[in-house]
């Protein structure tokens, strides 16, 4: 009987199943190939949507929102937050998977809808390891500020923006970041940009679409990146309508020369491990070991320590890392055997509270020496010497306090040390190039992160086109010219500077490269508009 | 659709009282149709997963369907019942914050699923066989299955693109009780109350973003039904 019952129960089953018909709901397509620009999921995932009015309200509701929106300016779209994840190649041309932020405007209102420019943005330098510039939804993201920042300065503005995570970040499992490698990140930020053109198709909002129109920005590394992007996609041919690097360490080799000098940088203990992870994952050069670079208290697993989830308090509470003193407060001495050599070596070896340094630089720079020390002394000495002897002739000009001009800021012709090498190969002085299309570099001299330097030796090697044009450069510290369209972005950056040192006169400056981003944005907005 | 499934539950019975007039006498089987109207008691967890604000959850619209069952009499006081629904389309609504952003959410029907929900009882039937008024009450095991698990536009919308819905499959006890009225020796009518525990693991992929939750449906249903001996 209950055999009977079963038989009836199957067939009652297998009329219901057979009644129901149709099939479940499909996800995204992944893709089947990993070739580099292909998008993995199709469509992208959206993380949030926010119309117009409502980001405004979630903006003023923040403690940073009413300045953004003031600078910013009243979000004219709304703007759908997609995560995408794509294809693209590591250092060793590996296969590599990574992730990115496609914002997309939305709203009826002319700016909002069909064909939009795209804005490739490059973000700045970032120690977590999980930074995803596409989490708009989690303030607790360490890419939250910057995600409502590039969402309220371009695309709630009619841009369509394009900004990957890059490689060694959120889902990449490269296991670091190929920091300040020009091919690498010119190679992820392409490669993005394809993924996210495909992801744009099927997107929600299938009325915006790509206008053709790409200007490409970013702000500290984003703005090297940004950079060098331009640089390689020109080189692919490759059109980019306009670009507005920012902040950007561009004249790398001087940059870092000017450091080892003694003019060491706001962050430099922590852009240091990066930058050797980098450049010894992708060149090999820089060590046989850690401690050739660095001093045994840090030594130790200092190749694999960035980028991390760990907190950077975490790391300086744990003694992973200084907090500044980057370079050993007793002075080392070089000791060639070649005099001049040696001499020369030790006038730069020398605590930058000596001239020509004035007395604020000197308090800035001086904070980068101390003990426990990140870089060794014979590091130090061995980088110096290399520099005196292969000269970057950029940074002894401006250290033996001349003017810049096309004649006097050469890279080193042979360096010999590895870093300065990979330094060399990835100064954007490099490869005989200038920008084809309009380019905007902006800073400011008071910038004791990355220095205005890097803007000015750009601006020298391409002197032709600062005068055609073509290259234009703003210093946000710089005294506002009346009629210039950027002088209220130059009055209100000032003024909040001013703000900062009143509040802090011994440590507001450090937050001057922070302060200047979001500036910087704008005006590469404005600069945009101006190039259609 | 309601209309249409009382409609079509009289018109199996007619066409059983019609195929009755082969019989001679009622037998230990007995064949049920009639109407389960169901209400979920669903307790889910929140919503879970990436990109997920806290206070998601659902909600399970009600629903009727047409309801059938074979039902043999072992004994005078003991029933083996297997009960089935037509599957139904069961609507799952967001609960929590109106919008996701700007994308509306509490309210929306985020997504549907139809339920094959065989429950096999076995029944104790209070009284006299001879009594026209006989209580019966059962345990049982309930299995339930969701085919065509649909997102919806909104749901797809607020999961943030195209979205394949995963419902595990449930078994779980079920329990009934009812009373049974003889209207003619081979004619009863059915009222009953039952209630099982459908859990089932929620899972949503949205372009490989994992969205999970736990939901104990508890379906308790209010039969009616009409049933032939034979």
């Amino acid at each position: 009987m209950l055999r009977k019952i079963g038989v009836l129960g199957v067939a009652v089953v297998a009329l219901g199943l057979a009644a129901c018909g149709g099939t479940n709901s499909p996800t995204a397509k992944v893709a089947s190939t990993t070739q580099r620009g292909t998008l993995v999921d199709n469509p992208a995932l959206r993380i949030a949507s926010v119309n117009a009015s409502d980001f405004t309200a979630q903006l003023s509701a923040t403690a940073s929102g009413p300045q953004l929106l003031q600078l910013a300016g009243t979000p004219a779209c709304g703007v759908d937050f997609y995560y995408f994840k794509y294809w693209t190649v590591g250092p060793d041309a590996s296969a590599q998977e990574a992730s990115g932020a496609l914002m997309v405007p939305t709203g009826s209102s002319a700016p909002c809808t069909g064909p939009r420019p795209i804005v490739l943005y490059a973000h700045g330098t970032t120690t977590d390891s999980a930074y995803n510039i596409a989490d708009i939804s989690d303030t607790s993201n360490s890419a939250n500020a910057e995600a409502a920042t590039v969402a309220a300065v371009f695309a709630a503005q009619g841009y369509i923006v394009v900004a990957p995570n890059y490689l060694g970040y959120d889902i990449s499992t490269l296991g670091y970041h190929p920091y300040i490698n020009g091919a690498a990140n010119a190679t992820d930020m392409m490669d993005a940009l394809t993924a996210a053109r495909t992801a744009l198709l099927s997107s929600f909002t299938p009325n915006t679409s790509d206008s053709g129109k790409l200007y490409v920005t970013g702000y500290s590394e984003g703005g090297y990146v940004a950079m060098a992007t331009v640089k390689a996609m020109q080189a692919a041919g490759e059109t980019v309508t306009a670009s507005a690097p920012a902040s950007g360490p561009y004249a790398l080799e001087a940059f870092v020369d000017a450091i080892f000098f003694g003019q060491v940088n706001i962050g430099s203990t922590i852009f240091a491990p990066v930058f050797t992870t980098s450049y010894q994952k992708a060149y090999g050069n820089v060590y046989a070991q850690t401690s050739d670079v660095y001093s045994s208290t840090y030594a130790s697993g200092i190749d694999t320590l960035l980028p991390t989830t760990t907190p950077l308090a975490t790391l300086f509470q744990n003694g992973k890392l200084p907090q500044t003193a980057f370079f050993d407060i007793k002075t080392p001495m070089s000791s060639t055997g070649v005099a001049a050599l040696d001499a020369a070596a030790d006038q730069l070896l020398a605590l930058p509270s000596s001239p020509p340094y004035t007395a604020s630089e000197a308090a800035l720079f001086d904070s980068g020496f101390g003990s426990p020390f990140l870089i060794s002394d014979a590091y130090r000495v061995g980088y110096v010497d290399d520099a005196v002897a292969n000269p970057d002739e950029a940074e002894m000009t401006l250290i033996g306090g001349g003017t810049l001009s096309s004649s006097n800021i050469a890279l080193a012709a042979t360096p010999m040390l590895g870093l300065r090498k990979d330094l060399a190969l990835n100064d954007m002085r490099a490869g005989g190039w200038f920008p084809q299309e309009p380019m905007l570099m902006c800073g400011g001299d008071q910038d004791p992160t990355v220095a205005f330097q890097n803007a000015a030796i750009m601006a020298a090697l391409w002197t032709p086109y600062v005068q055609g044009g073509l290259v234009s450069i703003l210093d946000l510290n710089a005294a506002p010219q009346a009629g210039s369209p950027f002088a209220p972005l130059q009055v209100a950056l000032q003024q909040e500077e001013a703000q900062l040192l009143a509040a802090n006169p011994a440590t507001g400056i450090s937050s001057f490269h922070t302060a200047e981003a979001p500036f910087c944005l704008v005006a590469a907005r404005g600069f945009f508009a101006q190039v259609p | 659709m309601q209309k249409n499934i009382v409609t079509l539950a009289v018109g199996a019975a007619l066409a059983l009282t019609a195929s009755g007039a082969f019989a001679d006498q009622a037998g230990p089987n007995d064949v049920r149709l009639g109407m389960y109207f169901v209400h979920y008691e669903a307790q889910a967890d929140d919503i879970s997963g990436p990109y997920v604000p806290a206070g998601l959850n659902v909600h399970l619209d009600n629903v009727e369907t047409l309801y059938l069952a074979y039902v043999r009499s072992v004994t005078s006081h003991f029933d083996i019942e297997l009960a089935f629904g037509y599957p139904p389309v069961t609507k799952t609504e967001g609960r929590g914050p109106a919008t996701l952003g700007s994308v509306p959410y509490n309210g929306q029907v985020i997504s549907t699923a139809r339920w094959v929900a065989p429950t096999l009882l076995f029944e104790y039937v209070f009284g006299s066989p001879s009594a026209r008024l006989r209580p019966f009450a059962g345990v049982g095991v309930n299995y339930t299955k969701f085919v065509n698990r649909q997102s919806t536009a909104a749901g797809n919308a607020a999961s943030g693109g195209p979205t394949s819905i995963g419902l595990t499959a449930s078994v779980g006890p079920a329990a009934t009780a009812g009373l049974s009225y003889e209207i003619t020796d081979r004619w009863h009518v059915y009222a009953s109350y039952s209630i099982a525990r459908v859990n089932s693991k929620l899972t949503a992929d949205t372009a490989g973003v994992i969205r999970t939750s736990e939901v104990h449906f508890w379906p308790n249903t209010l039969v009616i039904s009409a049933g032939w001996s034979f």
